[in-house]
């Protein structure tokens, strides 16, 4: 009993350690800023269905992505929130352009749950005393933590607020930890903001566009890619009017 | 259920199990039988996985393992493609991170062999090579087996040094693991319920299949 327990056990490793079908098919590795989680994956969708390549992306903060590319991660395309992390992978030598290519404007939002005690929110709500915690991306990692965080200096209130932060490792990660409740509101991407799930819960005001400078978002492709013609082609086609025009619903904007 | 990814880690984790076995039996050989000075400093160098958060392993394998190191331009050299970020640089960091998961319990099953067994057998003229495969390894199969278990669930359920040396590339890094962190971030809340309760799962059979197993001391009734 115990030997045949054993065998089966190996047998079992065997099976998985031998190579498998494999699929050889062109694979686009997109590393994506958190804000396009609920945006990009129809937009990928739709690509593959025009040009037949098909394209994975990662999600994380645009500084996580850029380290990784610098550390050789296989991607072809850097989609980030801004221009200094695409500019990181430039000055290190790592991209085809010499400066990032601008595809979409991100737009910062605060947010609270419609059960929160927050029902009525406005941006004068960062100044009430009873407010305990406020989810931000960090800072350091994520341009749209970033803008909060210029938002706050501007309003005179990052001193005061300071230790009220959660402080998410992205922005869709601060999405999550005012959604589920754990902080009570939070500074969000519009895109996060206009999810389904997210208009369900609760609802947004947008932090005035002249409190934090403008969340330009730029991309590159990066050198020596696997893919670098499909890396260009995708980013041919996030600049096309028709996903331009697409995305402005689901809370990007053009820019030029 | 992202499918996968569930591939994925099923196969890392044979991989990495595989490859323990293979360098923690004749490890633990050398631990139990060796008179050397070095034993305890190597005893704790394998121990260390057990202690060291996952993030001081994997900043450490991703320097190490990186382009800007002499055996990291190596791999790049002879290969194309650096070992981080790569199923190969996670086999890695997994076979380090579940070292004392392998070494621990083969390394107690030899020390349990009862040593006249071994006497008889030096007396009769076996080398070290034929005590290990005649002796040791027929009488430790319950710690063998053990390991085994323990480094294949343990790899499973590894995420800061996958998160640190992998990223989260769809087909080449992504774990269950990982993908559950990512489905939590995109709200899908029952996927990573479905993927959470699955690892769920494979641990909890892996346990009790162990501790089915496992020999219990007779303790008379009261």
């Amino acid at each position: 009993m115990f030997d045949r327990l054993m065998k089966a056990f190996f047998v079992f490793l065997l099976a998985l350690v031998t190579p498998g079908l494999s699929s050889a098919q062109q694979t686009l590795r997109v590393a994506a800023a958190a804000d396009l989680q609920p945006v990009l994956p129809p937009i990928l969708k739709q690509f593959e269905a025009q040009t037949g390549i098909h394209a994975e992306a990662s999600y994380q903060s645009s500084a996580t992505l850029a380290t990784q590319i610098l550390n050789g991660a296989p991607f072809d395309l850097f989609l980030a929130a801004d221009l200094s992390f695409p500019q990181r992978v430039i000055d290190a030598g790592k991209a085809e352009e010499s400066q990032p290519v601008r595809y979409a404007r991100g737009t910062l939002v605060l947010w609270a749950r419609n059960d929160s005690h927050f029902a009525r929110l406005s941006i004068d709500t960062l100044k009430d005393a009873s407010l305990k915690s406020i989810a931000i991306a960090n800072p350091e990692h994520a341009p749209y933590g970033r803008a909060a965080k210029a938002a706050l200096e501007k309003l005179g209130l990052w001193d005061t607020l300071r230790p009220k932060l959660v402080i998410a490792e992205n922005i869709a990660q601060a999405a999550q930890y005012v959604d589920s409740g754990n902080a009570e509101i939070g500074f969000v991407s519009l895109t996060s903001a206009l999810t389904q799930r997210l208009q369900a819960d609760g609802h947004y005001v947008t932090v005035p566009a002249e409190d934090y400078p403008p969340i330009i978002q730029g991309a590159v492709v990066v050198k020596g890619a696997a893919e670098a013609q499909a890396a260009r082609q995708l980013l041919l086609f996030m600049r096309s009017s028709s996903v331009r025009d697409q995305l402005v619903p689901h809370g990007l904007a053009p820019t030029n | 259920m992202d499918y996968q990814a569930l591939w994925l880690t099923l196969r890392l984790a044979a991989f990495t199990t595989g490859i323990l076995l293979v360098i923690g039996i004749p490890l633990s050989e050398w631990i139990v039988f060796t008179h050397s000075r070095t034993r305890p400093l190597i005893e704790s160098l394998c121990s260390l996985p057990l202690l060291l958060p996952p993030t001081v392993m994997g900043f450490y394998l991703l320097v190490l393992l990186g382009p800007r190191t002499a055996f990291g331009r190596f791999w790049v050299h002879c290969f194309g493609h650096p070992l981080a970020f790569s199923f190969g640089g996670l086999v890695i960091g997994s076979v380090i991170y579940s070292l004392p998961f392998a070494v621990q319990p083969i390394s107690a099953g030899f020390y349990g062999v009862n040593p006249a067994m071994l006497e008889q057998g030096q007396l009769l003229g076996a080398g070290r090579i034929r005590l290990l495969r005649q002796v040791l390894l027929p009488l430790s199969k319950r710690s063998i087996l053990t390991a085994a278990i323990l480094c294949f669930t343990h790899t499973i359920g590894e995420f800061g040094v996958v998160l640190m040396l992998g990223g989260d590339i769809p087909g080449a890094t992504r774990t269950l693991s990982i993908a559950i962190y990512d489905q939590v971030q995109d709200f899908a809340y029952k996927q990573a319920n479905h993927t959470a309760l699955l690892l769920l799962a494979i641990s909890l059979i892996a346990l009790i299949v162990l501790y089915t197993r496992s020999p219990r001391p007779q303790v008379p009734h009261a």
